[in-house]
């Protein structure tokens, strides 16, 4: 691995749990707690990815320890923006929302088991609430439990892919041309 | 404890919540968790033991609440057990190891040192990008920034709050690149740790203990199922 992305991976992980200030001042149901690992992916393909998402999970669990299961999902959105990023699906708005909404419904489904498994569907207050809600509208537990996964992930991961791609379109051509995949990831390459 | 090597303080704070979900609930669970809560009590230290057990028992408290609120009884508390166990652990483990010492450890047990930085440089990058994620978020609102209202707006919103927070971090790539070359990170030399954590035969004994308990329990359990 070259020493620029080895030097990018901190930084993507840096901006996967900074971003929560962001998103605390806009008061919105959002976590983008995957911006980094899937701007890392699109910058620099699937190692610098899939590190950048076990790092958070390893950084993040030693605020919380209850984050670090979940790390499979990290990889998984790795995996995914590394396929998104070569099929050039960065290159506008209109194709990476929906994009990110596939990946909202994988994640979803990748972390109902961990959930259900490990926390009993009881990760935080709102992902109670929506079992609880599930279960109210006649949901099996597990079913429940992929109900609040699913509010939780669908427009979380689709605000996330736009905001990565309106990143890789900021980006200077200068500076996205040092790293391997970004002009293909935007359609420029 | 705190002298221990820092692979032993790892594969405990690993056992204890392995045990806890191996071993049948609700005995051996509240085994594993009363484990931990003795292990954070006698944490010794700038930071003290009963700061160290209240932290762990505050991050576990929402846990008990919203289990309570979904399951029976019964599986509530094998679950909140289970994870109080994690949770107590890991506070534990991040109360009494400094990243300093497990990355002296990592170098000095043959890691690459590409490994080592990744660690310690993530440590000091997340708290450094949330103070300018929050000068972003100060200077903006200086300038006027509608932060409310409809969700369109909180959106436009939060483009003008990540953008610049999430270029101006990728722009820093650069100059770390420029810095770890002059370091010469990238010859692939090993290095020499400045102070390795002493590891004893004795500690390597009681590692592979711990791992060849985490294996009898699982088997334990296996068997006892069927």
């Amino acid at each position: 691995m070259s020493i620029r992305l080895l030097a990018l991976i901190p930084v993507a992980v840096a901006i996967n749990l900074a971003l929560s200030a962001a998103v605390d001042a806009v008061n919105l149901p959002l976590f983008l707690d995957t911006t980094g690992t899937i701007l890392g992916t699109a910058l620099a393909g699937p190692v610098v990815g899939v590190t950048t998402g076990v790092l958070t999970s390893l950084t993040n669990s030693f605020r919380n320890p209850t984050y670090l299961p979940f790390v499979a999902v990290q990889v998984l959105v790795a995996l995914y923006a590394w396929f998104a990023a070569r099929a050039g699906l960065f290159r506008n708005l209109k194709v990476a929302v929906p994009a990110g909404l596939g990946l909202g419904i994988l994640a979803a489904a990748a972390s109902t088991p961990i959930s259900y498994k490990i926390f009993g569907c009881s990760t935080s207050g709102g992902v109670t609430l929506m079992t609880l809600l599930g279960r109210k509208l006649g949901m099996s537990d597990i079913m429940a439990c992929a109900f609040s996964a699913f509010v939780s992930d669908f427009g979380d991961k689709a605000v996330t892919f736009g905001l990565v791609a309106t990143v890789l379109h900021a980006l200077p051509k200068r500076t996205a041309a040092r790293f391997p995949l970004a002009l293909r990831s935007i359609g420029a390459a | 404890m705190s002298g221990r090597h820092p692979f032993t303080l790892l594969a405990l704070a690993a056992a204890l919540p392995a045990l806890a979900w191996t071993l049948p609930a609700p005995w051996g669970p509240a085994g594993t968790f009363c484990s931990a809560l003795v292990l954070c009590v006698l944490t010794p230290g700038a930071s003290p033991g009963l700061a160290v057990a209240r932290r762990a028992l505050l991050t576990a408290a929402p846990f008990w609440l919203f289990l309570f609120l979904l399951h029976d009884r019964a599986t509530a508390l094998a679950i909140a057990l289970r994870l109080s166990t994690m949770i107590a652990s890991f506070v534990w483990l991040v109360a009494i190891l400094p990243p300093a010492r497990l990355v002296e450890a990592l170098v000095a047990a043959g890691y690459s040192a590409h490994f080592a930085f990744l660690f310690a440089a993530t440590l000091s990058a997340v708290p450094a990008l949330r103070a300018r994620a929050q000068r972003i978020v100060d200077a903006q609102r200086c300038r006027g920034l509608a932060t409310r209202g409809g969700p369109l707006t909180r959106l436009r919103a939060l483009r003008a709050l990540a953008l610049p927070l999430v270029l101006s971090a990728l722009h820093e790539v650069d100059e770390r690149a420029l810095a770890l070359e002059t370091r010469g990170l990238s010859a692939g030399a090993r290095r020499t740790p400045l102070a390795p954590p002493p590891d004893s035969t004795a500690e390597r004994v009681v590692r592979w203990g711990l791992v060849a308990g985490c294996g009898a329990g699982i088997v334990a359990r296996v068997l006892w199922r069927a």
